[in-house]
This record gives C-alpha cells, sequence and structure tokens, in this order.
C-alpha cells in the first residue's frame, strides 16, 4: 500500500461552484508526500539571512567591557550573518536518530557550527520511550520565562521561539492515556544530566550529575504538571505548573518553583560573591484571542533569585569601577563575571511581558504584525519591539524589526551595549 | 450522520487550500488520525515551513507542537493556526455529538434541518444549523452562529465519495464567512482507511512522533 501511495495522485474533482470555477479544479488534486515502508529519513532546516544596525550605548560599561581596546567610531554598528539550520531525522522501526545543528557564518575566519540536538531513541512502543544524547527540552507553561524549566536551555525572552542547545542527557518517558475516570492522560519523565565537561574540556567530576522529574496529568480539562530537580550538592527545587482555557478564546497558565537554595551572585564591596536564596519563584499569564482577530499574550514573572534594585545598582558600579581602570587583566576577569555569574538575559526579580500579534492586518496579504515588551517591574525599565512579517511566497519569510530601550542609565534595560536595533530577516524554508 | 463523516479508528489525509483576496492559494497537508468521538490528532506534511508541526485534540482541550518551541502548547478552538476561514476547531472537528446537543428538528424536502446548541463554552460556535440528506444521513450544509445569533461561517460538504469499506462520505468541504468576505477555504479529503490506533497515540508525548504512524 505503501508504494501504491507514492505512485499515484488523488484525484478530487469538484463540481462547479460560485466560489471554485473550472479552471481551479486542477487544485483538487494533490499528492500524499512519500512514507517508507522500512526506513524514513527526513531532512528539511531554514536559512536566515540577517542584517542588523544597533545604536550603541557608550555610556553603558557593559558596551566599555564588550568593546575595551576597539576603536569604534560613531555611534552605530552593522551586522551581516547567515544562520543555518539543518535537521534530519531517521527512523528505523523501533529506533530514531535526530540531528538539529546550526551554524553561523559572519566572516571567512568565524565559522561556527554546533549541534543543538543529537540523541538517539528507542520508542518501545506509543507508551514507553528512552533517549539518549544531546536533547532539547521545554518545561513550563510560560512563554517567554519559565521558571520550572529545570532541565531547560534558557531562553531568549525576546524571541522565545529561536531553537537552542540541548543538554546531554538521558530520558526515560512513560506515557498513558485513561479513557475514563479523573484523570484523562498521565506521562512520568525522568532525566539524568551528566555535568559538561570542564576539566580539560573533555572530563567532569564524578558525582556531578543532576536528575529531574516530570509528572504530567490531564485533569478534567487542566494540563497539570508536578517537577521536581535535585542538582550538584543535593540542592532540590519543586515546581508545578498548569494551563486551561477557560472559553473558546481564552487560556490561562501558571507555574510555580520552590527552592531550597538557589544560588545567585551578588556584588558586595566591588567583589563577587555567592548568595543562597530559598523561596518561590512563579509565573501566571494569558492567552486572549480577540475579536478582531488579535492574540494577546500576557505573562507577569517573580524571580526570586533575581537581583533586587540597589544589587543591580551594585553590580553596573562593578562593571564601571573596573572598566576605568584600564586594567586589561582585570577588564578581562569581569567580562568572565559578567558572562558566567550574570549571564541570564533578565536578572532582576520582577516582570510584565506582553505580546499582541495579529495576521494580515488592515487586510495586507501575507503580512503580520505583533509588538512585545517586556517590562522590570523593579527599576522601570523596558523594552519595545514591534515586528512586522511578509510572506510573499510559499517557504518565504521576511522580518523587519525594531527595538528600543527604555530606563535609566543604571537600569536593566538603560545599562544594555545598545539603545535601539533594527534587523532584517529574510528566512528560506526547505 | 457523525459515524458517516468519521467513521470509527480512522486514518486520512486532507489538503487545505486558503484563497486570498487576490486570488492567490496557500496551501497546507496534513496527515489526520481520529478515534471515538473526541480524539484527533494531525501532523503537518506541507509546506516546508510548517513540516513537522503537530496538533491534537482531546474533547474541549487542544495543544499545538512546534519542533523549535520543543513543547505543545495549548491552545483555543477560535484560534487559525493556518489562516484563513478555517478555525482549529474546523480543522480538528469532533463528532457533533460530542460538542453540541440538537434542540430542534425539521423537515424539508429531502433533508432534515436540524438545530444544534453547544454543550460547554469552550466550543467555538454558540450554535449550529445543519443541512441532513434523509436517505443517506449525509451532511449537506451547516451555519455556524455566534451567541448573538451572527452568522459566523458556513460549511458545505460536496463529492460524495466512497473511499471503501463501507466509508462514504463527502471528500470536499468548502467555507466561506461573513467576516472573511474575500477569502475562500476548501478541505479535501483523501485516502480515508480504518486503522487500529492505540489511546497513546493521542498524548501530548506522542505528537513529536506521529510520522511514525504513517
Amino acid at each position: 500500500m505503501s508504494l501504491f501511495k507514492r505512485l499515484i495522485y488523488y484525484s478530487l474533482l469538484i463540481s462547479s461552484s460560485a466560489l471554485w470555477n473550472t479552471a481551479e479544479a486542477q487544485d483538487y488534486e494533490f499528492e500524499i508526500p512519500a512514507e517508507e515502508e522500512v526506513a524514513k529519513l527526513e531532512i528539511n532546516g531554514n536559512l536566515d539571512a540577517k542584517w542588523g544596525i544597533l545604536q550603541t550605548n557608550r555610556t553603558s560599561p557593559v558596551y566599555g567591557l564588550q568593546f575595551f581596546g576597539q576603536d569604534i567610531p560613531g555611534d552605530y554598528l552593522s551586522q551581516y550573518r547567515l544562520d543555518f539550520y539543518l535537521n534530519g531525522d531517521y527512523q528505523y522501526k523501533q529506533v530514531g536518530f535526530t540531528m538539529r545543528t546550526f551554524s553561523q557564518y559572519t566572516n571567512e575566519k568565524s565559522f561556527e557550527l554546533s549541534f543543538y540536538e543529537l540523541y538517539g531513541s528507542l520508542n518501545l512502543s506509543p507508551r514507553f520511550t528512552f533517549s539518549v544524547g544531546k536533547r532539547r527540552y521545554n518545561w513550563g507553561k510560560g512563554y517567554a520565562f519559565n521558571p520550572v524549566g529545570y532541565v531547560n536551555t534558557e531562553k531568549d525572552p525576546e524571541n522565545p521561539d529561536l531553537a537552542m542547545a540541548g543538554k546531554s542527557s538521558v530520558q526515560l518517558q512513560y506515557n498513558r492515556s485513561i479513557s475514563s475516570g479523573f484523570i484523562q492522560n498521565l506521562s512520568i519523565s525522568a532525566i539524568v544530566l551528566p555535568q559538561e565537561a570542564n576539566i580539560l574540556e573533555k572530563y567532569s567530576k564524578t558525582g556531578d550529575l543532576s536528575a529531574a522529574f516530570k509528572l504530567y496529568m490531564l485533569i478534567n480539562n487542566i494540563d497539570l504538571d508536578f517537577m521536581f530537580n535535585i542538582g550538584p550538592g543535593q540542592r532540590r527545587r519543586y515546581g508545578m505548573d498548569f494551563s486551561t482555557n477557560l472559553r473558546e478564546n481564552i487560556e490561562i497558565h501558571g507555574e510555580a518553583s520552590y527552592s531550597n537554595g538557589e544560588e545567585m551572585s551578588i556584588i558586595i564591596n566591588n567583589a563577587v560573591q555567592m548568595n543562597e536564596a530559598s523561596g518561590f519563584s512563579y509565573l501566571l499569564g494569558l492567552r486572549y484571542l480577540a475579536p478582531w482577530n488579535m492574540t494577546v499574550i500576557a505573562d507577569y514573572y517573580h524571580n526570586n533569585s533575581g537581583l533586587s534594585q540597589q544589587e543591580y545598582q551594585d553590580y553596573q558600579a562593578y562593571l564601571l569601577n573596573n572598566l576605568i581602570t584600564g586594567d586589561a587583566d582585570l577588564i578581562d576577569e569581569t567580562r568572565f563575571v559578567m558572562t558566567n555569574s550574570f549571564r541570564s538575559r533578565n536578572l532582576m526579580r520582577d516582570y510584565i511581558y506582553v505580546k499582541a500579534s495579529m495576521p494580515e492586518p488592515f487586510k495586507w496579504l501575507y503580512s503580520s504584525i505583533s509588538v512585545f515588551t517586556i517590562y522590570n517591574l523593579n527599576d522601570n525599565s523596558f523594552i519595545l519591539s514591534p515586528q512586522i512579517g511578509y510572506k510573499p511566497f510559499t517557504n518565504t519569510e521576511i522580518l523587519l524589526w525594531p527595538s528600543f530601550l527604555f530606563g535609566k542609565k543604571d537600569s536593566e534595560y538603560g545599562s544594555k551595549h545598545f539603545q535601539k536595533k533594527l534587523e532584517i530577516w529574510f528566512r528560506f524554508y526547505f | 450522520m457523525d459515524e458517516v463523516l468519521s467513521p470509527g479508528s480512522v486514518e486520512f489525509y486532507r489538503k487545505l487550500i486558503n484563497e486570498e483576496p487576490d486570488g492567490d492559494k496557500k496551501e497546507f497537508i496534513f496527515y489526520t488520525v481520529k478515534k471515538d468521538r473526541d480524539k484527533v490528532a494531525m501532523l503537518y506534511l506541507a509546506p516546508a515551513s510548517d513540516k513537522g508541526r503537530a496538533t491534537l485534540r482531546l474533547g474541549d482541550n487542544m495543544w499545538l507542537y512546534i519542533p523549535n518551541v520543543g513543547k505543545p502548547i495549548r491552545i483555543t478552538s477560535m484560534q487559525s493556526i493556518v489562516g484563513g476561514v478555517f478555525n482549529n476547531s474546523d480543522i480538528m472537528r469532533l463528532d457533533y455529538s460530542a460538542e453540541y446537543n440538537a434542540v430542534k428538528l425539521d423537515e424539508s424536502g429531502d433533508s432534515y434541518i436540524l438545530d444544534l446548541k453547544a454543550k460547554t463554552r469552550t466550543v467555538s460556535y454558540d450554535s449550529l444549523k445543519m443541512w441532513v440528506i434523509k436517505k443517506n444521513n449525509i451532511v449537506q450544509k451547516v451555519e455556524c452562529y455566534a451567541p448573538s445569533g451572527k452568522l459566523i461561517k458556513t460549511l458545505e460538504f460536496k463529492q460524495v465519495k466512497d473511499f471503501g469499506d463501507g466509508i462514504v462520505r463527502p471528500s470536499v468541504i468548502e467555507t466561506t464567512s461573513p467576516l472573511y468576505r474575500d477569502y475562500k477555504s476548501v478541505m479535501i479529503y483523501s485516502a480515508i482507511k480504518r486503522k487500529k490506533l492505540q489511546n497513546e497515540v493521542f498524548t501530548l508525548d506522542y505528537l513529536s512522533r506521529l510520522g511514525e504512524l504513517r
């Protein structure tokens, strides 16, 4: 039967109607994409050509550290780069193999290739799966932030749908549908994550494993997850999330995570110190479809291990104090602190994320518009970023994406290394 | 009538054509499996930009899986993930009896005319008016109404076809809407076959593996 499907066209004829004339009848013929009886190999991906220009923020210590020693005339920088995503999936009976690669080209000398995902899986039945390798997980219901994302790679809140690198892991998953009863569906995931090689880039210390477990249930039309994570040093985190539809156009969701000792870096007396924060991080949000076809996503996020306004100002003062010394070694050390101890894209405690999007506004065909903001409630700084998308042809997309940052000099968004940014993307799928 | 449109546990392929006001068309191809009255899962086969996406519907619950995002996201029935006149609940339609109660039955010539009322507030349309051919219980037309009584869209079922194994049903659904005056959408059914499906096929964890069923 498989061969049969591959070779024939299913001709579907339609009688003439007021809507569709005879010349369009050929639209009702389509070929079913091929299936393979024994082994399936699928290759796909996309190429993103991106051009960007940004107005730098020369008063920002982050800018000073990032471009220390560089002679940059004027206030503007531009960038042209190619992002290439190549994905492969191979399936032979119960055995699967998945590869997702990312390559970035900015010039001949800096070509980067990385495996975002690379894992094998045993799909023993629709109920049991087992996978080993590098795999991306995405726990939590929030759109831009996930306090219960214990096994997630940190998202870019400004582009949460962007493909990200996974983590080396072993996963066992059990999945059960229960047709009748209080619980409709049930799933259990157990994930073990070895520490990344940090000794000579090949080894890590024994015992540096972490593990995470998740129990999912669909109860009375509510998605409900309970999570548990234990990491190096026996640090434990407990979490839950939920989502449900209130109406035909309203969905609500939430996450809560308790940690008994989340590590956080703070600056005291111009030096980095490790602190432990115990308590709850949480998120509450909704997705609403307005009658005029606009979708609004709104999330409130509290990060218990985030910095207070004073702690963030101390961090900025630390960066500035070390920058103005002009000492190259100290500046290298400060850069290391910046990209390791304070590497999160959003370092503070309370945020509101709002995104509104609409397809084909004002009857502009093949277009879409959206605007999002991430508002820092602790220092009243924010990013405002509208987007205009246009899909002139199938598998082609053009995106115009400006971003504007607002806030005082020592605020989170006011201290970024740029103030305004404009990006243009050309995306081709295959 | 539901048994005619969705006979038991089945797999099928569908092509969705959205015609834009300028006459241009956007096309999608889906592989779909359906079981019982209220379980539907669907995999996008084309175009390349959407390939690998999958949706699941269990009763009033719907989710969308996007490979890049890596997790199913709960969606609502009134959204349309493919644009055009069809919304999510049209594309992932359950048996009508799973979502609506018949409140009135009239006859007109060779057709029954049924008034249906939504069972819950999460159902897309508050009420439906349905025309069904008496002799074979095949649906001809469905009008979908908002709570205000405003007509939202009309679905017309055409091209009755024998798919084999006792499955005889309309193979084309056309839809128009006064809310999308210059848009037209058509769904074409092909290769409908009975298939034994485990219930676990209709779970969130299985969405990324739907292609294994083909």
